[in-house]
């Protein structure tokens, strides 16, 4: 039996241009089209209007100071973008960015790995223990900023808890100091991030070929072995999409930062995103420059995934080079 | 077919293009700035404040004269309130009637959406009308063309605490008057439990400027001013020493160790209303919650449930730099209500504005809530229809704060720069800040650094 493909989905380029009397034949234009392209033009043109207009007006207003509103636009060429890169804090914010990246990064990969790994055993209660692990990705963080200010306030329930223990010594204020405001915010990042971690990663594990877990415990593999050589190279492409979105969150990070330390105290806990707020909210604010933040944000963003795209291709590649042993 | 599904996608991309036109914003319908005052008409309010319930006496007085003006109030968060007002006067569909204050520079960012108020103002008040309002208040609320952009509803003051009068009688201590006294207070205060003086110097909120500004006058009663606009420096020895007695208010137990875990509002103002903190510095505003009823809202909105209201009394700010200079208030018009030009009500909405602002029964409303100064001047509180929580122990208080409030003579805000507001509270982020190891010195120098002075006000 022959199936022929209907037209509209036959490759563009290979069977529509037809060679008639010696001559190459052009179907018009429209024929190039992609059959569905005309039905997602609206959906293109919102996006786009949307979407690239606002990120192409941001680049706009970055060569402005400008308070918005009717006020005054005042051109200051790339004056925002040398007040960005020359501005301690905003150099605080990104250092505070790749670490916020970084740790939270490990935290979800290890504890979603754990947990994934821990549910497909045969546990009792699993059912409530995903329970317990989803919770804090679904639930706001305007909703649990309360809970987290009420335990790490001078007064709070972790020093409660480090006095009763006898570790009164360690009490501090954990908000209100430059040095530990920061490791606030990066562990409540972590606590909300391990949930989205383990959805992923136990999804992943169900996908990986049952036989081939059974032909390596026939081989002799262990539960440790078959986790570091079998589970956790078919896990890769989660762990790449998660080091990107995790990457790009900490870049976009604001809500917690805002909820509990407003980036504070001394700008110790600084994000872009709470920079670019502070601009657009405060009663000072320059648009002009929260656009130059914005735009560099954006940079720094796509640039990153980028790199790690290709990077994780590259070894996909030389990995596939490798001769089997 | 094919024809027809292209036309279908076609007209589905011209209304997607429309819905793109629409986002886009429009100029709004121009209003007629000219219009004379209306008996009849709808006017959208929006503002920060007054709290909804405050808004809602208002404007119930004001239906009992003009029953066919429906007002209808919108309160925002502060800051919820600048990211708001701006696309919504763009889009020209605000309000009618939005709050203006005097500062950040809103006379120039928001007043060119607002129609000069100033002929409104002659002819209700005739020809000497800026003399009859506070003292002032009308340079403050006139943006940089000359124009009288907001018409005051009241003025405060700050640079003084409130004390929970209850805690000081149980731990048998006194009101502090310097800053032996306030260490002397303090160490009685905590023996019993309690917090001393609660305040919220995290984020970025500028409320710890108004400590930093009170500590100031009690060095030099002129370095502030001076500084804000550029007549002194935040590194001279009167701004060194005022970072010091910071330091030493926090050495000394005087400020709290739980200050930057948050901002004044929640984290002071729910301390001092859950009758945890036995002093708190808050300005004119919180004479509100003097009253036997507004005590209760406020501490119920704190999480107190089934409130028993505390004698909440004003106090001068202590005289901590020991120099006999006391401590100056300081204050300025709160905020004025402004007329939107796109609106289509102007007619009723300068009735409102009119009737609030300078007709002596919108300012006793306005008086009576303890909240402002009334803007208009010779409006006092009608004694005979507010209840206090201790009315023989708090009327006098309050009665000498309203008049020295009114008679503040320097600026809170109006005069200083947002970044140097900013700068202020940086810096006292950092001296309150155990792990940070500088100098005051170097703080003071970093902040005169990072401050822009202004010009305003100056001749």
């Amino acid at each position: 039996m022959t199936v022929t493909a209907p037209p509209e989905l036959r490759p563009v380029g290979s069977l529509d241009e037809t060679r008639a009397g010696g001559r190459t034949r052009r179907k018009p234009a429209s024929r190039l089209i992609p059959g569905g392209f005309v039905w997602i033009l609206p959906g293109l043109i919102i996006s786009v209007g949307l979407i690239y207009y606002s990120i192409v007006y941001s680049g706009y207003l970055s060569f402005f100071d400008w308070a918005g509103g009717r006020s005054r636009m005042i051109p200051v060429g790339f004056d925002n973008y040398v007040e960005a890169l020359t501005n301690p804090v905003f150099w605080t914010a990104v250092r505070n960015t790749v670490i916020y990246f970084v740790a939270v990064f490990v935290v979800q990969v290890l504890g979603g790995v754990l947990f994934s790994a821990a549910m497909h055993s045969k546990i009792l209660f699993a059912n409530v223990y995903k329970v317990i692990i989803i919770i804090p990705v679904v639930v706001a963080p305007a909703t649990l900023a309360p809970a987290h200010l009420q335990v790490w306030q001078t007064n709070g329930t972790f020093n409660q808890i480090l006095e009763s223990i006898g570790f009164g010594f360690l009490v501090q204020g954990w908000l209100g100091q430059s040095t530990t405001s920061l490791l606030v915010v990066t562990l409540v990042g972590c606590w909300g991030s391990i949930g989205f971690g383990f959805i992923l990663y136990f999804a992943g594990m169900a996908q990986i070929d049952p036989e081939m877990l059974e032909a390596a415990r026939i081989d002799g593999a262990g539960n440790l072995r078959i986790l570091f050589s079998i589970v956790l190279p078919n896990l890769k492409p989660i762990t790449i999409s998660l080091a990107i979105l995790n990457f790009i969150t900490a870049l976009k990070l604001f809500d917690n930062v805002w909820l509990i330390t407003q980036g504070g105290p001394a700008h110790s806990s600084e994000f872009l995103g709470t920079m670019i707020y502070a601009e657009t909210a405060g009663s000072s604010r320059n648009l002009g420059y929260a656009a130059a933040l914005s735009v560099i944000l954006m940079l720094i963003a796509v640039v990153t995934s980028v790199v790690i795209q290709s990077r994780s291709r590259e070894r996909v590649a030389n990995s596939e080079e490798l001769p089997r042993v | 077919m094919t024809t027809h599904r292209h036309m279908a996608a076609a007209g589905l991309a011209v209304a997607a293009a429309l819905v793109l036109a629409g986002c886009s914003g429009s100029s709004g319908g121009a209003g007629d700035a000219e219009a004379e005052p209306a008996d009849s008409g709808e006017v959208t309010w929006w503002g920060w404040t007054p709290d909804t319930p405050v808004a809602e006496r208002y404007i119930e007085e004001f239906n009992k004269e003009y029953p066919d003006i429906e007002i209808t109030y919108k309160n925002f968060e502060n800051v919820d309130y600048r990211t708001t007002i701006t696309p919504a006067l763009d889009s020209g569909e605000g309000p009618d009637v939005f709050d203006l204050s005097p500062a950040g520079g809103s006379p120039d960012l928001w007043g060119p959406y607002a129609i000069d108020l100033a002929p409104l103002a002659e002819e209700t008040l005739g020809s000497d009308w800026q003399s009859k309002l506070g003292d002032g208040y009308v340079e403050q609320l006139t943006d940089s063309e000359g124009r009288f952009v907001s018409l005051p509803l009241g003025g405060m003051a700050a640079g003084f605490l409130w004390i929970n009068q209850d805690i000081l009688d149980e731990a048998g201590a006194e009101v502090p008057t310097d800053y032996d006294s306030w260490v002397a207070t303090c160490e009685k205060v905590t023996a019993i439990g309690k917090t001393c003086f609660t305040m919220g110097a995290g984020g970025e909120d500028t409320f710890p400027t108004e400590m930093y500004h009170a500590i100031a006058n009690s060095v030099d009663p002129d370095f502030f001013i001076e500084a804000a606009t550029g007549q002194a420096a935040w590194d001279d020895p009167a701004g060194v020493e005022t970072l010091q007695i910071i330091q030493d208010m926090k050495d000394d137990g005087i400020i709290a160790t739980n200050a930057l875990d948050g901002t004044q509002y929640p984290l002071a103002n729910e301390e001092f209303m859950k009758g945890d903190a036995a002093m708190v510095q808050m300005g004119f505003w919180y004479t509100q919650y003097s009253g036997a009823e507004s005590c209760k809202a406020a501490m119920e909105a704190a999480g107190v449930s089934d409130p028993t209201c505390f004698v909440q009394m004003p106090a001068a700010f202590p005289d901590v730099a020991g120099k006999g200079n006391g401590s100056a208030y300081f204050g300025e018009a709160d905020y004025g209500l402004a007329i939107n030009a796109d609106s289509p009500n102007i007619g009723a909405a300068k009735t409102f504005v009119q009737w609030m602002t300078m007709s002596e029964t919108g300012q006793q409303n306005v008086a009576n809530a303890l909240d402002l100064l009334p803007a208009l001047q010779g409006v006092t509180p009608d004694w005979d229809t507010i209840e206090l929580v201790d009315t023989e122990v708090q009327r006098p208080a309050i009665e000498q704060l309203i008049s020295e409030s009114a008679a503040a003579g320097q600026s809170r805000q109006w005069q200083t720069s947002e970044t140097t507001l900013d700068m202020i509270v940086l810096a006292i982020q950092q001296i309150l800040d155990p792990t940070i190891d500088k100098s005051v010195e170097d703080i003071a120098a970093e902040m005169q650094a990072g401050a822009e002075p202004t010009d305003i006000g100056l001749d």
